[in-house]
């Protein structure tokens, strides 16, 4: 609750701190209020005389509101998979631009791209298959998820996946391409072994990241816990837990496999 | 008897304080000069101002920064003592035993910091 100050505030003071308000998230808009309207009244009533007038105070105001808002949008999106596909998206980008600057004009890399389109293809089904052959993971007391959230959740590493693919076929060709003119026959050999290469960590990157990430609302797992003693491996629990930080529950990852434990356990909260 | 602790323990411990040292001496100039401040008793936004020489729009973030890791806490003044007094009460922020190792490992990496700030006066 904001009790009334002894006395009005400027008016450019007021002003201010409507424009704050807005720009403060709405659950901290009270407190925020109550903090700078006790700043600015004690500003305009110093103890000590040699300091008078508020305005220095504003620029504070102001990015002090402005903090609020960018830590309520960093506590919101922190690990979110749309956060995740941004940047991966973003690195799509980037890594098309040397490709670009080669080719000349977006035309042209379109045609590139579209000549080159079969053979990437070709590897990328190939390096998808082995990378899903040798990383499946198998996750003990899978929840119950509905339908949704289980479309949602193979939607999303499908398009991770997808993003990773064309990336690595990005990076290895803006590496490749230049030498293509002088080294014909090493650049042809040596293309598509970089884009393997790459498109495999890229793809157990995506695996090991889709094994972290909460079961329901798919944010990426934090707060890691060592549970239990490496010494007693043989008699009771002994790994990492990782809990998801909106509490839907929490991922118990083993250290070693014994035969009570194979793999991670999501536990539900 | 107690049973002692496996050294393994003593390992993990001792990693996880390294890491928080670690953690710590990373803050920035400006944030020991703010932490360095509060320990020294001066408690409110204006008067970290006054006392660092940092503008307004440093300070105030900072305070928020340092308080969301746990290196300050912040209250408010009772407000039956700010009314009587004719005022209305102020958030006032204090360091936390977390800051204080923080302001120890920063003093070492800043030497000139506890020359920066005096004490300030009762």
């Amino acid at each position: 609750m904001i009790l009334p100050l002894p006395s009005p505030l400027a008016r450019t003071d007021r002003m201010l701190l409507r424009v704050g308000l807005r720009l403060t998230p709405p659950d901290d808009r009270e407190n925020w209020l109550r903090c700078w309207q006790a700043e600015l009244w004690h500003r305009h009533h110093p103890r000590d005389a040699s300091r008078t007038g508020a305005t220095d105070l504003y620029a504070g105001l102001i990015r002090d509101a402005l903090w609020l808002r960018g830590e309520s949008w960093r506590i919101a999106f922190a690990g979110t998979a749309i956060v995740c596909l941004l940047v991966l998206s973003g690195l799509l980008l980037l890594t098309s631009l040397p490709l670009l600057v080669l080719t000349g004009t977006p035309h042209a890399l379109m045609l590139f791209l579209i000549a080159a389109g079969p053979r990437f293809l070709c590897e990328a089904t190939l390096v998808t298959i082995v990378s899903f052959a040798t990383a499946s993971q198998y996750l003990e007391h899978t929840p119950r998820a509905s339908m949704l959230t289980q479309l949602r959740s193979r939607l999303f590493q499908a398009a991770k996946s997808a993003f990773v693919l064309a990336i690595a076929f990005l990076l290895s060709t803006d590496v490749f391409q230049p030498i293509r003119s002088a080294h014909c026959f090493v650049a042809e050999i040596l293309h598509p072994l970089g884009f393997v290469l790459l498109a495999l960590c890229g793809l157990r990157w995506s695996f090991h990241d889709g094994g972290r990430r909460c079961q329901h609302c798919l944010r990426a797992l934090a707060s890691p816990a060592r549970v239990g003693r490496p010494s007693w491996n043989f008699l009771d629990t002994n790994g990492t837990e990782l809990l998801c930080t909106r509490g839907h529950g929490l991922l118990s990852i083993p250290e070693i496999e014994t035969s009570w434990r194979r793999s991670s356990r999501w536990i539900a909260a | 008897m107690p049973v002692p602790e496996p050294c393994h323990t003593y390992v993990a411990n001792y990693i996880r304080i390294a890491y928080y040292i670690a953690r710590m001496q990373r803050l920035s100039h400006t944030a020991a000069l703010i932490l360095k401040a509060l320990s020294l008793g001066y408690c409110f936004g204006f008067d970290i101002m006054a006392i660092t020489g940092l503008p307004s729009g440093t300070v105030y973030p900072a305070l928020r920064r340092l308080e969301r890791d746990a290196l300050v806490e912040s209250d408010w003044e009772p407000d039956d003592n700010a009314s009587a007094n004719g005022r209305p009460s102020r958030r006032y922020y204090q360091i936390t035993q977390t800051g204080k190792a923080a302001v120890l490992a920063a003093s070492e990496r800043y030497p000139l910091l506890t020359r920066l700030i005096p004490e300030k006066q009762a």
